[in-house]
């Protein structure tokens, strides 16, 4: 079989997964627990969600590692079973059966001055342990995502890069649409920060969470016009959240996004797939409006 | 030397703690009206990072700067405020920001501007239940309870926490004020709350609400 690096250079588009914590908390998992716990300890239904995925049309799954920093695990005490719940997260994904299991690894939850008290070292630091644990574990890529400072997407790249040589990493950035267009909050301008990052040496680089595919297929045709020859992967939401009568929902329907994403697998993105609110259905949706057999 | 409002602003949206608080001690110095320099100064500042913001010109290290450089003053007019408070005595008022919201920076002014209107504030920070409130309310005998959400699945937490008032049993029921970005006169009409819809707005009405 080709390798992920291959495929997301030379296509088709590559078809990923959705979202991972909202699919658990159906299992049971308790708002606010750490969902990487049950990579150790509900390994049956991590696998169960991925193979959801999996059946549903998506080739590659992404671990469920996205708090697997041990910056993030320190908050819950766990920092210390970082490789653990990493190699845990892998052999999970990897039990459902997809064509490739992309090593996910998500943000510190830190800020760098004057907004908070971060340090680019220690995260590094982090980065490097997270991405060695998941590549020593099998993983056949890893995808850096929902940043939303680009300066700790260029930490978590070089770390992720040096720690795991042999794999390719992709990068993904976190926008809001801003009345000048889409930034970070942080406010790097999205089309130029995903410049950045395939000049870092992202395998792939792109954008999820935070905005509708609606305007994810806006910002998307922007960088995909901008940025020839850069491979690109969007993962947007299902819609906001918003409070229904029975808590928490997302506004879009798999058929709507499946609409929106769609032309941006013909305009040549390299991989596509869905964040927050989004499950099997939207995965679904989307290989079929892509012609996937 | 008197500052002029226009400095103390303009050092907020610059996000310049140091001048901030350099100004800031100018005013007390002086004898200034430190309710003016607060109102027309540096929270008229603080309103033009938010338009700057809304504009899409400032970001989030935009706006931390200038809520610091708001609270770098703050942190000096506050204790010549309470001295030279001529308002003393309006009551106390349990503020914080519901359960499930970090949002700091709005309900830290109002907090800053009630103090300034002579209220004794009891701010509890951000990610209040409804419990906490009302519990601090009761212990503290207090006047208003002032409640910001700035989240669509936040704001919910506001009518509970009319509900719990409304429950619990107080000596003196106090009144219930709700802010925040996603909330309005209708959502305040609809869960039985007073509303301001910024933090000068907050004072004012909590003014009205205690004569």
């Amino acid at each position: 079989m080709r390798g992920l690096a291959e495929r997301l250079a030379r296509g088709p588009c590559l078809r990923l997964d959705g979202g991972l914590g909202t699919m658990l908390m159906a299992r049971g998992l308790p708002p606010g627990a750490p969902p990487e716990l049950w990579n150790a300890g509900r390994t049956a239904d991590v696998t169960a969600v991925h193979r959801a995925y999996v059946e549903a049309g998506s080739e590659a799954v992404q671990t469920n590692s996205f708090g697997g920093h041990p910056a993030r695990l320190l908050r819950y005490g766990l920092a210390e079973r970082c490789e653990e719940l990493n190699d845990a997260a892998v052999s999970a994904a990897r039990a459902a059966g997809p064509a490739f299991v992309i090593g996910d690894l998500g943000p510190t939850g830190e800020y760098l001055p004057p907004v908070g008290q971060g340090d680019l070292e220690r995260w590094r630091l982090g980065f490097e342990r997270q991405a060695r644990a998941l590549a020593a574990a099998g993983a056949d890529g890893l995808h850096v995502e929902t940043l939303s400072d680009l300066r700790e997407a260029r930490v978590a790249l070089a770390a992720a890069r040096s720690a795991a040589p042999g794999l390719p990493v992709m990068v993904s950035l976190t926008v809001e649409r801003r009345p000048r267009g889409f930034f970070t909050v942080m406010g790097d301008p999205a089309v130029k920060a995903l410049r950045a990052l395939h000049e870092a040496g992202a395998a792939a680089c792109g954008l999820n969470c935070s905005i509708t595919s609606g305007d994810m297929a806006v910002v998307a045709a922007q960088a995909l016009a901008q940025l020839p020859g850069v491979r690109l992967v969007f993962q947007p939401n299902a819609g906001q959240p918003e409070q229904g009568p029975e808590g928490l929902r997302y506004a879009q329907s798999p058929e709507e996004f499946a609409r929106d994403l769609a032309p941006l697998a013909a305009a040549g993105a390299a991989a596509l797939g869905g964040c927050c609110g989004t499950d099997p259905r939207f995965v679904a949706a989307l290989a079929r409006a892509l012609g996937a057999p | 030397m008197t500052p002029d409002p226009a400095a103390m602003s303009e050092a907020v949206v610059q996000g310049d703690a140091a001048l901030a608080a350099r100004l800031a001690r100018a005013a007390v110095d002086s004898g200034a009206d430190l309710v003016g320099a607060v109102e027309r100064g540096f929270a008229a500042g603080l309103r033009r990072v938010g338009e700057l913001w809304e504009a899409g010109d400032y970001f989030l290290p935009e706006l931390v700067q200038g809520a610091e450089a708001m609270k770098a003053a703050m942190a000096v007019l506050l204790p010549a405020l309470r001295e030279g408070s001529t308002g003393a005595g309006r009551g106390r008022v349990v503020i914080g920001t519901v359960a499930g919201d970090l949002h700091d920076i709005g309900k830290g002014l109002v907090a800053v501007l009630l103090s300034a209107h002579g209220f004794e504030v009891h701010d509890l920070g951000t990610d209040v239940p409804v419990e906490a409130f009302v519990a601090r309310a009761r212990e503290l005998d207090a006047r208003i309870v002032a409640a910001s959400a700035l989240l669509t699945t936040t704001m919910q937490a506001q009518r509970e926490l009319v509900r719990a008032v409304a429950a619990a049993s107080f000596t003196r029921p106090p009144l219930v004020l709700v802010g925040g970005a996603p909330t309005s006169a209708a959502w305040a009409r609809e869960i039985g709350a007073a509303w301001a819809e910024n933090a000068l707005g907050a004072a004012r009405v909590a003014l009205e609400l205690t004569t």
